[in-house]
């Protein structure tokens, strides 16, 4: 009886987020994945799953909607130069979209590279990661030349007046804004990514969020210098 | 892409009114933002359990499934919540402009946003696992593309409501 209120008092000393020695115990003795014991340990059945989620999710969303209010605050300051150029307000919730496409698929594509091990000592070095930065600057100037082009057909079907100094001057911003974007998207996938991967956890589980936030953020200000100089 | 342009061009036409209330601007990225943050998690988390057979795909009434919209649906609040906070804040304190109303127009938006984000979210993740596909592949673009004419619907609906 003795024995049984000290393991007792040992179980509950245990905290919820430590790692769990039964995990390893159960995987090694029965096979079952790692990801499957670590859901069950999250959501299983004497979980609070809203709690577990909120818990876990509050911070990270608190600090993704502080840094996009940064990017908005910068738009906010040329507001009315910004609001004066039609094509730039459909080019913004646009551009917002196709920056976070890039940055998911980026850090999509080198968290498998690392995973497979294709990148090797030195990621400047590496051909494939090369090849990747160049077929994704490719692919960004190219929709953001789509991208603009669309606005500017649909600002001129609005009525809008579109002198040939302007559109010059909207494909500039726009594609500036793409490739500037990317590039800064592209080294810090690579420098967070080969952080975590050295520190043995999975980068796909950090970079997306950070690299989205990032892509937001960047964009809005990326825009709001861009205007203020040219327009 | 296409759903941004789309979003984009809802914008152009009422331009005048969603940015008719100050702060707006601060508050929008955020607010774009949200959609994949929330919607994003919700499905990579639903698509892990309906693949470690832990959520049951014909099974919608289950505790897990019950607990991950409530979480969901209370993130969204307490985030818009905070949008609309900040971006009153930094109205007043940057621009010197007091507008109180941005934050009803933050937490509105939010509530309508996801009112319809979420189930949305939680039936196509259902309904790609069930047609065979993995849901982590096509649920992101369906999310950010449906998300970005929605929050602006929303937000344009929470403006008319003020």
């Amino acid at each position: 009886m003795k024995h049984l209120k000290e393991h007792l008092r040992n179980l509950n000393r245990i905290e919820r987020k430590s790692y769990h020695p039964l995990i390893h115990e159960i995987h090694k003795n029965y096979a079952i994945s790692h990801n499957t014991l670590f859901y069950i340990k999250e959501y299983g059945p004497h979980s609070n799953v809203p709690k577990t989620i909120i818990r876990e999710s509050l911070k990270i969303l608190l600090l993704a909607s502080l840094i996009d209010t940064f990017g908005g605050l910068a738009v906010e300051r040329v507001k009315d130069a910004f609001l004066s150029l039609l094509p730039l307000v459909i080019l913004l919730p646009t551009l917002n979209d196709l920056l976070g496409d890039f940055a998911t698929i980026v850090s999509g594509r080198f968290s498998t590279m690392l995973h497979e091990g294709v990148v090797g000592k030195s990621w400047s070095q590496s051909k494939p990661l090369r090849k990747l930065l160049a077929q994704i600057l490719i692919v960004a100037l190219f929709t953001g030349t789509l991208a603009s082009s669309a606005a500017l057909i649909i600002s001129m079907l609005k009525g809008y007046a579109l002198g040939y100094l302007l559109v010059v001057k909207i494909f500039f911003v726009v594609l500036a804004d793409v490739a500037l974007l990317v590039t800064i998207l592209f080294f810090l996938t690579v420098v967070t990514g080969l952080y975590f991967y050295k520190r043995r956890e999975d980068p796909n589980n950090f970079l997306i969020t950070i690299t989205t936030s990032v892509a937001d953020f960047g964009n809005m200000i990326i825009l709001a210098v861009l205007v203020s100089i040219f327009f | 892409m296409f759903g941004g342009l789309i979003g984009g061009i809802f914008l152009a036409v009422y331009v005048d009114k969603i940015f008719f209330i100050p702060g707006m601007f601060i508050l929008f990225p955020g607010f774009l933002d949200m959609r994949g943050n929330i919607s994003g998690a919700l499905a990579s988390r639903l698509s892990s359990g309906l693949f470690l057979g832990i959520i049951n795909p014909s099974k919608l009434n289950t505790k897990i499934i019950r607990g991950n919209l409530l979480a969901s649906f209370f993130l969204a609040m307490v985030v818009s919540l905070v949008l609309g906070t900040l971006a009153f804040l930094f109205s007043l304190i940057v621009f010197d402009i007091f507008v109180p109303k941005i934050i009803l127009a933050a937490l509105l938006a939010g509530i309508i946003a996801n009112a319809i984000e979420v189930p949305l979210t939680l039936l196509a993740t259902f309904y790609f696992f069930k047609k065979g596909h993995d849901p982590n592949n096509i649920i992101g673009p369906v999310i950010t593309t449906s998300g970005d004419v929605i929050s602006i619907l929303s937000l344009l609906v929470a403006v008319f409501i003020i």
